[in-house]
This record gives C-alpha cells, sequence and structure tokens, in this order.
C-alpha cells in the first residue's frame, strides 16, 4: 500500500523531501504557509527531474506518475489522513512546537510526527504535543536527492515502535538510516563541528591562509573541500548559528566554541557564495 | 648486535637514480647520489621508506643510533619520525647533529612539539625543520612543512625538492603543535569518540553516517585506528599542554583505547 506522506514547510528541503518521496512511489500533501512557495517548490521538483531524464536515471513516465503524486495544500486540515507528516519549516523552537501543537490536532492518531530539525531537541518539540511517543527526528541532508542518509532521532519520549517505521518510511524513500539520540547536533553535525571550528581556530591563530588550509585539508587529507569553501557554501550564517546553537546546548563547553572571525563575516554579511562574499570572493571580474 | 646492523644495510634502488645537485665548497656542482635516512615511530617510517623507494630514491632505516656512523658521509635528508617527544627523540635528534655533515637537512615530526623547542639547544639548528608525520596522510600528494624561526631557506629548500622529486608538493606553516590536517583530523575523531562515549550511537553507525552524510574519506573511527588511537591522544594531549583550554581534552573512550590499542566494540 502507498504510504501517504505530508510535508509542512515547502523550502530547500521539504521540497526536496517531496521530491524523492513521489518518485519512490508515496503520495505527498505538500503544504506551506506561503502559496507561492508551493507553487515554486514544485516547479523546482519539476525541472530537478527533467534533469534526471535527461540523465537517464528516471523515465520521463517516471517522472510524469511521480508529478501526479504530488497535492499542492494550502489547508493544513488537509493532512489528516497522513502517515507521516514531516516538518520542515523554519529553524525556531517556538515556531516549530506552535506548529506540532496544531500537527497533533488535525493528524489520524496513528501518524508519525517527524521533524527535520538540525539543531533542536526533538524531546522539546514532541513537548508540545499529547503524543510525544509518535514524534521523532527525520534529519535528511540536503541536496535530499542525492544524499543517502537519514538520521532518525530518538527523543526521550518517542516509542520504539515509531523508530521502527521511521526507519521503514526512510528505507522506502531510498535512505540509509542511523538511529541516533537526542543529544545537540545528533551524528553528523556534531562530529563534523571540529573540521569547522579547527580550521577558524587554526586560522585565528595564524598558522596559515584560508587558502592554503583548504589546499592542506583537501591535498594531505584527502577530504573532498576545504573547510573555508565549505563553509562559504554553507552559509557561514547558517554554519556560524548551529555552532553557537550547539554551544549553547552544550552549556559552553569549549569544544563547540563559535569562532570571532566567523561572527565578523556574518556581522558583515559576508554570507559566502549566495551574497557573492565569504572567505572567497566570487563576484565576477 | 651483528645481525642488527646488517639487516640495517642501505637498500639497493631498483629504478633510476634520483640525482642530487650539491655546490661543493670550490663551486663545482657535483651530483650525489640520495640517501635518506628514517628513524623513530615503526609505522611512519615504513611509511615513507616505501614512498621514497617507489621513487626510486635510497633509504637507510635505522634501528638505533649504532649504525649511523658507518653511514653518516653519504646520507643526504636525515628523518626523525617518532611522535612523542621523548627522551629517545631527543637522542636521536642530537645523535644526527652531532654526526651528519653540517648541510644534510634533518626533518623531524613535530605534531606534539615544536621544531623550535625541539632543536633551538642544539648546534645546528637552521638544518632542523618540523613535518607532520601522521600515519595514513602521506597516502595523498601534500606534506606539511613548519620551518623554525632558525631554519634556514636553504634547508627548507633542500627538503621541499627532495619531496617535489617523489611527486609531493609541500605546504609551509607556522611551527604549531599538531599542524593543520593532523589537529583538524585528531579533534574530528575526538568528537567521534565522545559521542561514541555519550551513547548517541554506535561506533558503526557512527562512521557509516559520517561517510554518508558528509564526504569524508574514511569514517573518523575507523581512520583513528588505521593512524592509531595512541598516536591521536599524543596530539590532542600535546594540543592541551600548548593551549591550555579545554576544547582539547580527550574522550576518556578514547584514551582507553588508545591504552588497549583496539577498538572498542560496543556491542561487545
Ligand atoms: N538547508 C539545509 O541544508 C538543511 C539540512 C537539514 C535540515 N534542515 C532543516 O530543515 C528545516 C527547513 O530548512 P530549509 O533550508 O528547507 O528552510 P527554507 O527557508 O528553505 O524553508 C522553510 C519554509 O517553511 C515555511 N514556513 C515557515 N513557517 C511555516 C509554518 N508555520 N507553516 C508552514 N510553513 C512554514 C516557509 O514559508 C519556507 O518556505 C529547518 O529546520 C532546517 O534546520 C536544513
Amino acid at each position: 500500500m502507498a504510504i501517504s506522506i505530508g510535508i509542512v514547510g515547502a523550502g530547500t528541503m521539504g521540497a526536496g523531501i517531496a521530491h524523492i518521496a513521489a518518485l519512490n512511489k508515496c503520495t505527498v500533501s505538500l503544504y506551506d504557509i506561503n502559496e507561492e512557495v508551493i507553487r515554486r517548490s514544485v516547479e523546482r521538483i519539476n525541472f530537478e527531474m527533467k534533469r534526471s531524464v535527461d540523465k537517464n536515471k528516471i523515465s520521463d513516465d517516471d517522472m510524469k506518475q511521480a508529478l501526479t503524486r504530488i497535492k499542492k495544500r494550502t489547508n493544513i486540515n488537509d493532512l489528516d489522513t497522513c502517515d507521516i507528516i514531516i516538518e520542515a519549516v523554519l529553524e525556531d523552537l517556538r515556531v516549530k512546537k506552535d506548529l506540532f501543537k496544531k500537527l497533533d490536532q488535525i493528524a489520524h492518531h496513528t501518524a508519525i510526527l517527524a521533524t527535520n530539525t538540525s539543531s533542536l531537541s526533538i524531546t522539546s518539540i514532541a513537548s508540545a504535543t499529547k503524543k510525544p511517543e509518535r514524534v521523532v527526528g527525520m534529519h535528511f541532508f540536503n541536496p535530499v536527492h542525492l544524499m543517502k542518509l537519514v538520521e532518525v532521532v530518538k527523543g526521550v519520549r518517542t516509542s520504539a515502535e515509531t523508530i521502527t517505521q521511521t526507519i521503514a518510511i526512510a528505507e522506502k524513500l531510498g535512505k540509509k538510516t542511523i538511529v541516533t539520540k537526542d543529544t545537540p547536533g545528533f551524528v553528523v553535525n556534531r562530529v563534523a563541528r571540529p573540521f569547522y571550528t579547527e580550521a577558524l581556530k587554526i586560522l585565528s591563530e595564524n598558522v596559515t591562509t584560508v587558502e592554503e588550509i583548504d589546499r592542506i585539508v583537501k591535498k594531505s587529507g584527502g577530504f573532498k573541500m576545504g573547510p573555508f569553501e565549505l563553509m562559504d557554501m554553507i552559509g557561514n550564517d547558517v554554519n556560524f548559528s548551529v555552532t553557537e546553537s550547539m554551544f549553547q546546548q552544550f552549556f559552553n563547553d569549549a569544544r563547540f566554541q563559535p569562532s570571532h572571525i566567523q561572527k565578523q563575516l556574518v556581522e558583515a554579511g559576508m554570507f559566502g557564495k549566495k551574497t557573492k562574499q565569504g572567505f572567497y570572493n566570487y563576484e565576477e571580474k | 648486535m651483528r645481525k642488527q646492523i646488517k639487516s640495517e644495510k642501505i637498500k639497493v634502488k631498483k629504478r633510476p637514480t634520483a640525482k642530487h645537485k650539491l655546490q661543493t665548497e670550490n663551486s663545482k656542482p657535483v651530483e650525489l647520489k640520495q640517501l635518506v635516512c628514517l628513524l623513530g615511530n615503526e609505522a611512519l617510517v615504513k611509511e615513507y621508506s616505501a614512498a621514497f623507494q617507489e621513487k626510486g630514491i635510497a633509504v637507510q632505516e635505522l634501528k638505533n643510533l649504532a649504525s649511523l656512523k658507518t653511514s653518516a658521509k653519504k646520507i643526504t635528508a636525515a628523518f626523525e619520525l617518532t611522535l612523542e617527544s621523548n627522551g629517545q627523540k631527543k637522542k636521536n635528534l642530537q645523535a644526527f647533529d652531532e654526526t651528519l655533515p653540517e648541510h644534510v637537512p634533518i626533518i623531524s615530526s613535530s605534531l606534539t612539539e615544536t621544531i623550535l623547542s625541539q632543536s633551538h639547544l642544539l648546534k645546528h639548528k637552521h638544518r632542523f625543520i618540523g613535518i607532520a608525520a601522521f600515519p595514513t596522510l602521506l597516502a595523498h600528494p601534500l606534506v606539511e612543512l613548519a620551518p623554525s624561526i632558525h631554519t634556514s631557506k636553504e634547508i627548507a629548500d633542500v627538503v621541499t625538492a627532495l619531496f617535489e622529486s617523489i611527486k609531493k608538493e609541500t605546504a609551509m606553516v607556522q611551527d604549531g603543535v599538531g599542524m593543520v590536517m593532523p589537529r583538524i583530523l585528531c579533534q574530528i575523531i575526538n568528537e567521534a569518540l565522545f559521542t561514541v562515549q555519550n551513547d548517541v550511537a554506535t561506533p558503526k553507525e557512527i562512521d557509516d553516517a559520517m561517510k554518508l552524510g558528509t564526504n569524508y574519506p574514511h569514517g573518523p573511527i575507523a581512520w583513528g585506528e588505521m593512524i592509531g588511537f595512541a598516536n591521536v591522544v599524543a596530539v590532542l594531549d600535546a594540543l592541551f599542554q600548548s593551549h591550555h583550554e579545554e576544547r582539547y581534552k580527550v574522550a576518556p573512550v578514547l584514551r582507553q583505547m588508545a591504552i588497549a590499542g583496539i577498538f572498542w566494540k560496543k556491542e561487545a
């Protein structure tokens, strides 16, 4: 039987999840408070799928079928029949808690409520509902259709059954899963933190330059990208706020201390590629 | 005793000989056969030895200092690859400096003690240069070097040329504990072990997640095992010593694995 997936928040991540869900034969109800965003997301999914067709990754028919499975929803109450609702709205605990309170009321009583949060506590989000055992973290990576991993996050009160079902759904979406406890940054964002913070620390001590650190990390460690290129790509604003949030959640543990250098880039509006300036300059000459 | 010396005989190269030009006192350039001598950490000596020999450069793996004198005149570069800053390393460096001709560069692992601190009491401190010699890294095309404030330009150039001759590029960084790549890498491995320590996920899940969720060449825990957990801890402890900052504290489980020398299996 086809799984019915509700998605709340049709931004970068919501659209990506809708994309893979539809391709994997799930019916998708795509909702956002902003109707225009839903329309643009479906356009983007259309565009991405066309590229996959051009690369012979999927057939034209696969694409047509998939697109018919995506329903644009402008009323959140229409998610009432979904087997799972995945939330991918902006990273704000207040907003997410309000939303989960609402979803708890409208969702089917057996539905799983999942959040794609990168850095907030699943346990805290779940506390806004009457069924915290049905609330789980489902942490996808960007771009969703290319990144194979989903971190399934077990909140303090998440039930074992919810975890089992969530793993099955993630696998149905073609993903590999790991189960993690609800601790700041889960696994990937946490273990990857020193890649950024230690590089920034080395830079702050003037051991060598941005360009040299990137060159060394790629050519002496075998990493695909250097830390500064990567921070510019992720966005220094986003990267800094994740570090800052983890630092706070770990009660100011020095291991997660944010860097002044990055803070100043953020203050200067030098977010990286998206603003054409960051550690590097991306302006066309 | 005799047997030992025998086993240290100079390895004969099979490939075309790499030549190294050297200005003699009367300015006549002479062709000098390269002979790289290696001493210290066994795994690193093996890695470096293989890398040089593969490119046709003769190598002498020293098991101890006794055999240094006999070949001293032929040695063109000497590597001291002991990771920890211990008494033996000190002795080795001193013997190198006293025995080898003055122009021969001495390249010493400087991940747990700066090259300045290793060499400042020695006679020819200009010829010492630090290297980020760390297991697994020599598989890649770049080598990190750290000159001290005393290191001469000639020595830095000769060492750069030596690595060029085996197709490695070099990066010169400031003389600081951990240098660049080992420092970042050890902190990643340490955080992976803190994550194990906190029971967030199993070691295998953590490695799988990092390979799939980032594009790291290896899972950090498996990488730590390849490097040797004791080596990772040595670098972290040295960073803690040099910075006095809590960020370099070692995950207790990592320290245990460093002692046990094995991968801590959650299932066991
Ligand atoms: N971008 C990434 O790389 C990435 C990776 C993993 C996880 N995440 C997480 O995914 C979530 C979404 O991130 P994104 O990058 O897709 O953000 P985004 O800004 O692209 O999209 C967020 C969308 O949520 C909508 N929205 C806001 N409030 C809403 C509400 N109350 N109800 C319905 N829709 C609402 C907005 O209109 C917007 O379209 C965040 O929690 C983020 O931490 C992001």
